[in-house]
């Protein structure tokens, strides 16, 4: 049934527009990405217009094709300027910045490239093969088991921040917070809005994002002493030879794909958990003689290839159960019906080649990512080489409209503003930023399915126990605080130890 | 000589800058306001806005904004400039609903009208194979006998399918516990996971998975709703009297602009809007979504919205009653 | 003049306290009106923000007291002098965006954009010339123009309503 639908999508697939327009996706999925402010979901919101009046495998080639360089393109911005073009980059930089220091910018790139297009591949690979299984599995999970997820999430965040294990909880609840603010799910009241309806929905996570990040990174900037000159910076060609980096870390690529394609498969998890998660699993598995956060390869591979997966993951509960992962996969739905074809179970039945097409515009996508990708590593790598006094103000003009662009709403630029002071004062106090964005993603995850659980069970708090995902889960969780209470005690012994020859 | 040439454009661009005030309506980007967050509904106004831009030669972008129910964009698009340049996508939660719970300062009144554009039936759904009842008067029998124990969802607290779901579990006495979810998908994931017992389910989610459910009631007395559900039993079947014709029952939008938006102005986006709507490349785009489109011009603006407004007005302790039903239970 | 790192840290104590203030502010006027600071979990919006304000200060107590129970004399990091006078051109920069980003509302993209540009441009040390507003302007317009058409994004018009229409 599978090869019969991937060859009947085959004829659909193999004309011009379907494949010129999965190229032009991929790029402007770049684009949009790398951009600060824009990401993945807006460029497709902007061209699906565009897209239901074209055929619908080429229709879905160019949606599917921007999601997918669209969630790649963030860590071009992430590893070359330290700012992550979209949520999804936030733990990319935490080693591709300093590979890019350390004059390697374009390896890094590659191997994000490389690491995106073949986690993607893989999470089609999943999509292919178990798309109809995994969104039963999925199915088991409902409130509780999401609140219980959330809550590993929070742990993975203790992982990431080590030597500053405190300020990363801390900066991690901070994100938790920032996430209430807004209109309340349940009791439809508004909280912390402070009577202006600017903030009924929040802050714009992209506005917090772009703020944290890119607003303290162009101050930083100016504090340097070479505005002027072209930096001359020995710039190594790139070339296909990352893939091969990349493969070097097969384990490290096969288990963050995994857990990236698992976290797509759950509706509501999304990208930004997946990177943060197999960022840190990539971290605590990593040998002693591994340095993360210092320019480890194994870092952008983990990230990347994780939320690349994720988008094949998403893939799965859309089309198998026409139930939306995300955003942007909800918007892919939308076109999916405007073009004529019901998403869910009786699309495998009835338009096999539908479903067959989707699967061979999502793989080529993934293939030209990577070529297309690593033939423009020289073009994206040439920002490096502008004088600063000509970065500096464009990339905040970049970061105005970016983010403008969102909701046109000057608010959230005043947020942006007001964030980038935010994110000066932590960065100067060595506070971790990165936290801050998973807190505000994992807030509403933890928050709401923790009360929606406690509104479905009949009888408290038992409900986290009565269900055995969730009682796994819950235990899981208890593991892993016990063990990195554990590793964080014995490292604080072993460098108590070494404190007086130091001093 | 570069240099000259460079402010000679620029201040060409100034004058034609300076000029727009005086040129014809519309010369650049008509912007529609969305209320929700991207997904289903947001590409049936994105199917419009293009035709509509086709009709008027510029591009209508759609804007998602929400919060607060939808009035976050109604307060956006009123604290723009009335220029005609901002479209209110005036979907029924905030037009109308929003004022009747008093979460919202203004009437339908206030606004003026561009054209109506679509609207989307409810039911009430189970999971097939449901085996504790087999009609809508069973599950109601059942949750009289087991007050309070019933959970279902109607998406977000206090929207449209909260009221009238709420209003007809008021009429049989039957005390059902809302749970509400950020995506209507995930309610229905958690329908068929045996999570909740009953939720809405619209049509568009019907058609993608009519195996998954079994429609108990649809919540509209009009003919083509029912149609679309496959004849299940609608509102019309039941032995009780709702006080909800037409459209009240319904989710639907009106595209809308400012009150002080000029005549002409809005005359323009009115023409283009019913020869975009009477396209029958859009009608059937609406359609397969399971939204259908509505043809009624501004004319038959408060002839339409005006009955609703009061029906839902009338029955606005629906929400109030369930709210105190479920304190007394605790 | 300097600042050390640990004064920083001090900063950043006083910044979350403030923030644990304001959500109990918060809880005890606006949500109690709204009536959402009580119930179960259908109606009460306070309980969890509460939780989390307050696990952020049991964190920022022990990060603090931490820092002033080690007896130990503060790390090179800490003690790290920042010398005021290296601060002036960031906070140069952020007066320059601030300012830009109060006034783009009211004056709207056209009227500002290019000044802002030209003035980090300054500040950055590039020379007050012709070629420097030029190149301004240019910024301004062409991007202007790559969001205007292709992304059909409508920039603030501001007051005057300055649209192009390309």
């Amino acid at each position: 049934m599978l090869v019969d639908s991937i060859l009947a999508g085959y004829a659909l697939f193999m004309t011009p527009a379907a494949i010129g327009l999965t190229l032009l996706g991929v790029l402007f999925g770049l684009v949009v990405g790398a951009l600060p402010g824009l990401g993945p979901l807006m460029g497709i919101i902007l061209l699906l217009p565009v897209a239901i009046g074209l055929p619908p495998v080429a229709a879905m080639g160019f949606l599917i094709a921007i999601f997918v360089g669209g969630s790649c393109g963030g860590s071009i911005s992430a590893i070359l300027l330290r700012i992550p073009g979209t949520p999804l980059a936030a733990a990319t930089l935490f080693d591709g910045y300093p590979m890019a220091q350390k004059g390697r910018a374009s390896d890094a790139i590659g191997i994000a490239i490389s690491a995106s297009a073949l986690g993607g591949l893989f999470g089609g690979g999943v999509l292919i093969l178990l798309a109809p299984a995994l969104a039963q599995f999925a199915s088991n999970f409902a409130p509780p088991e999401y609140a219980a997820l959330a809550v590993t999430g929070l742990i993975a965040i203790a992982v990431i921040s080590e030597g500053s294990l405190l300020k990363g909880l801390i900066a991690g609840c901070f994100g938790l917070l920032l996430a209430t603010i807004g209109t309340d799910e349940f009791s439809t009241g508004y909280r912390f809005t402070f009577d202006t309806h600017h903030m009924l929905n929040g802050f714009h996570i992209v506005a917090v994002v772009v703020g944290l990040f890119a607003i303290s990174e162009m101050a930083h900037q100016t504090m340097g002493n070479d505005l002027l000159k072209k930096p001359k910076i020995d710039i190594a060609r790139p070339g296909f030879g990352s893939v091969l980096l990349t493969l070097k870390h097969w384990k490290n690529l096969l288990r963050s794909s995994t857990i990236g394609a698992f976290f797509g498969a759950l509706p509501g998890a999304g990208g930004v958990i997946s990177s943060f998660t197999s960022y840190a699993v990539a971290k605590a598995a990593a040998g002693p003689d591994e340095k993360y956060g210092e320019g480890e390869e194994g870092g952008v591979v983990a990230t990347e290839s994780a939320n690349n997966a994720t988008v094949g993951g998403t893939l799965v509960p859309s089309l198998a159960l026409g139930i939306p992962g995300d955003a942007s996969s909800a918007m892919l739905i939308g076109a999916l019906l405007i073009l004529g074809y019901f998403p869910g179970p009786t699309l495998f039945e009835q338009q096999p080649e539908i479903v067959g097409g989707i699967f061979l515009v999502y793989l080529t996508s993934n293939v030209f990512l990577l070529i297309a990708g690593i033939l423009a590593t020289p073009l994206f790598v040439y920002v490096l080489r502008v004088p600063k006094s000509y970065l500096i103000p464009i990339v905040l003009l970049l970061c105005t409209i970016g983010t403008f662009a969102l909701q046109a709403s000057v608010f959230d630029l005043l947020v942006m503003f007001g964030f980038g002071l935010v994110g000066i004062l932590l960065r100067a106090a060595s506070y971790p930023l990165s936290p801050i964005v998973i807190g505000i993603i994992l807030g509403p995850l933890l928050e709401n399915n923790l009360r929606r659980s406690l509104l479905i069970s009949q009888d408290g708090y038992w409900i986290f126990v009565e269900r055995p995902v969730s009682l796994i889960l819950i235990i899981v969780n208890l593991l892993l605080i016990a063990g990195s209470i554990w590793f964080a005690v014995r490292k604080k012994s072993k460098a108590a130890d070494k404190v007086p020859v130091s001093d | 000589m570069r240099l000259r040439r460079i402010f000679s454009a620029s201040i060409a661009a100034v004058v034609m800058m300076t000029s727009t005030a005086f040129a014809d309506f519309p010369e650049r980007t008509v912007e529609n306001v969305f209320p929700w967050s991207a997904g289903t509904a947001m590409s049936v106004s994105q199917i419009i806005a293009k035709a509509l831009g086709e009709e008027l030669g510029v591009s209508v972008p759609v804007v998602s904004t929400p919060g607060a129910a939808g009035t976050k964009a109604f307060i956006t698009s009123m604290n723009r400039p009335a220029d005609g340049y901002t479209i209110i996508d005036g979907y029924v939660a905030p037009l109308v609903l929003q004022p009747v719970l008093g979460n919202a300062d203004w009437s339908f009144k206030d606004f003026k009208p561009l054209h109506a554009a679509v609207s989307n039936a409810f039911s009430i759904g189970v999971k097939k194979g449901e085996t504790r009842w087999s009609t809508f008067e069973e599950l109601m029998e059942y949750g009289k006998a087991n007050p309070g124990k019933l959970r279902y969802s109607s998406g977000s607290r206090n929207n449209l399918p909260h009221m009238v779901i709420a209003k007809v579990l008021q009429s049989y006495g039957v005390v059902a516990q809302n749970i509400p979810y950020k995506t209507d998908g995930d309610a229905r994931k958690d329908l068929k996971a045996g999570v909740l017992d009953f939720s809405f389910i619209n049509v568009g989610a019907y058609l993608q998975d009519k195996d998954g459910f079994e429609i108990l009631l649809v919540l509209s007395e009009l003919p083509g709703a029912k149609a679309s559900y496959d004849g299940a039993p609608s509102i019309t079947d039941l032995d009780i009297e709702l006080g909800l014709s037409g459209l009240a029952p319904m989710g639907w939008t009106w595209w809308l602009v400012h009150k002080d938006t000029p005549d002409d102005v809005a005359d323009v986006l009115r023409a283009a809007m019913k020869t975009a709507m009477a396209r029958e490349d859009v009608k059937e785009q609406i359609s397969r979504v399971g939204f259908v489109p509505l043809e009624w011009d501004h004319t038959q603006y408060e002839e339409i919205v005006g009955p609703v407004a009061g029906q839902l007005g009338a029955m606005g302790n629906a929400l109030k009653w369930e709210e105190d039903e479920l304190k007394k239970l605790k | 003049m300097t600042m050390r790192k640990k004064h920083i840290g001090w900063m950043v104590v006083a910044f979350f306290v403030a923030i644990i203030a304001v959500v109990f502010q918060q809880i005890y006027t606006s949500m109690t009106e709204q009536g959402i600071a009580s119930g179960g979990p259908y109606d009460n919006a306070a309980a969890y923000p509460a939780a989390v304000a307050i696990l952020i200060g049991i964190l920022v107590l022990l990060q603090a007291g931490l820092g002033l129970l080690r007896a130990l004399p503060p790390s090179d990091e800490e003690n790290e002098a920042i010398s005021l006078a290296r601060l002036k051109r960031p906070a140069g920069l952020l007066l320059i965006f601030g300012i830009y980003l109060a006034l783009l509302g009211p004056l709207g993209y056209h009227l500002t954009t290019a000044p802002m540009i030209f003035a980090v441009m300054v500040l950055c040390g590039m020379r007050i010339a012709l070629v420097t507003i030029a190149v301004s302007v240019v910024i301004a317009f062409v991007l202007a123009f790559a969001f205007e058409v292709f992304l059909k994004v409508v920039l603030p018009g501001g007051i005057f309503a300055l649209n192009i229409p390309w």
